[in-house]
């Protein structure tokens, strides 16, 4: 927009010196001079004076400065003031809408990175509970093996076990049967005979 | 303490056998050892005395030297009466039977404890002992004893061996040769 013109202190002088001039010049043409063309009108019922006219010519000449400082010119400030503060506040408003295409630009950015992320660690949890899931399916498998394996261990350590108490029992019960008929049938004759046999065959060590 | 004490009586016991040796009294000192030990093992209340803590060492000489003076010899007396001065009365079995191991060693006889089920006839012991002697080329001393629960036979121990000829221990030697084979399976 463009700034009103300022009008120089000297030309204004001189616009108020020369409306005094015709102000006083006019008062003093129109005491002092009266032409017959307007004697003439004046009878005719025209009334005109060409001294006021010219009085009243340099007056507004010498009012139009007045009026330029004293009204035109802060007329035009305030309206000069006031498209400024519209212009700044539609710059201002100009600012702040790019900030915000700004700020909403960073927003759907972070935004769509956030739900990248978000989708990365999503996959991410779902990739290491599957993983967790066959570990902990190969670890039950392995633990369900072992434990196959130890019951079969123990179940055939315990069958050896027993069979061998069974047998160690039938040794036990046919030696003792043995002893009782052996004690049965042993008389002195019999004893007799198996220490000759034992002093005949038995190897003294030196 | 008692591996303290069975050194000290194997002290006593050299010493004395060989005193008795040069003396030549081993026998004797040998049968009073045996004396004194078996009454002992027999009359519980001469073993008390003997052992009681809280008799005089004077008191017991006395009375020990009142019994035994004209029984025994004199080299028995005397080792006696050190032992009983030393408070070492405990050890007089201890000494008996080092003694007689000396003396085995010395004269080169060995000695063999004979169990059987039944009492064995003269002739089988000396059978026996002949084979024994004969084999190991040594003087033979042998005890007899006999155990019922050996069903039959005869065992003959001396030194480290053991030669046992009994039903028992047939029985045993099967029932262990049964348990290994079954045990040996598995």
């Amino acid at each position: 927009m463009s700034t009103p013109q300022k009008a120089s202190p000297a030309k204004t002088l001189l616009i108020v010196v020369f409306g005094i001039a015709m102000a006083v010049g006019g008062y003093w043409l129109s005491v002092n001079w009266h032409p017959a063309f307007v004697e003439n009108l004046n009878q005719q019922g025209i009334p005109l004076d060409l001294g006021k006219t010219v009085s009243m010519i340099g007056m507004f000449i010498m009012l139009f400065p007045v009026l330029n400082f004293f009204y035109f010119k802060p007329l035009g400030g305030a309206i000069h003031e006031r498209t400024t503060e519209l212009e700044k506040t539609f710059s201002e408003a100009e600012g702040l809408r790019a900030d915000m295409t700004q700020m909403r630009s960073d927003y759907e950015r972070r935004l769509a990175e956030k739900e990248a992320q978000a989708r990365e660690q999503i996959q991410a949890a779902v990739k290491e509970a599957q993983q967790l899931r066959q570990t902990l399916m190969t670890e039950a498998a392995a633990k369900a093996d072992d434990l196959v394996r130890r019951a079969t261990q123990e179940i055939e350590a315990e069958r050896t076990r027993v069979l061998s108490e069974l047998r160690l029992e039938v040794v036990n019960l046919t030696l003792a049967a043995t002893e009782k008929l052996l004690g049965e049938n042993m008389d002195s004759t019999k004893n007799r005979k198996l220490v000759d046999d034992f002093i005949n065959k038995v190897e003294v060590k030196a | 303490m008692a591996q303290q004490d069975a050194r000290v009586g194997k002290r006593y016991a050299q010493a004395l056998f060989s005193t008795a040796e040069r003396y030549d009294v081993v026998q004797s000192v040998e049968d009073d050892l045996n004396t004194i030990v078996n009454l002992m093992e027999k009359d519980r209340g001469f073993r008390d005395f003997v052992l009681a803590p809280y008799t005089s060492r004077d008191e017991k000489v006395r009375i020990i030297e009142r019994i035994f003076s004209d029984r025994i010899t004199a080299l028995t007396m005397q080792v006696l009466r050190v032992m009983l001065e030393k408070r070492r009365e405990g050890e007089i079995e201890a000494v008996r039977d080092e003694f007689v191991n000396l003396r085995r060693i010395a004269t080169g006889t060995i000695y063999v404890t004979v169990t059987s089920a039944e009492a064995m006839p003269d002739d089988q012991q000396k059978t026996l002992l002949a084979k024994i002697a004969k084999s190991t080329g040594k003087k033979v001393e042998a005890a007899f004893r006999i155990e019922p629960l050996l069903i039959g036979g005869v065992k003959v121990a001396y030194e480290n061996y053991v030669l046992d000829g009994t039903i028992r221990g047939g029985l045993n030697h099967l029932r262990d040769r049964l348990k290994h084979d079954i045990l040996k399976q598995f």
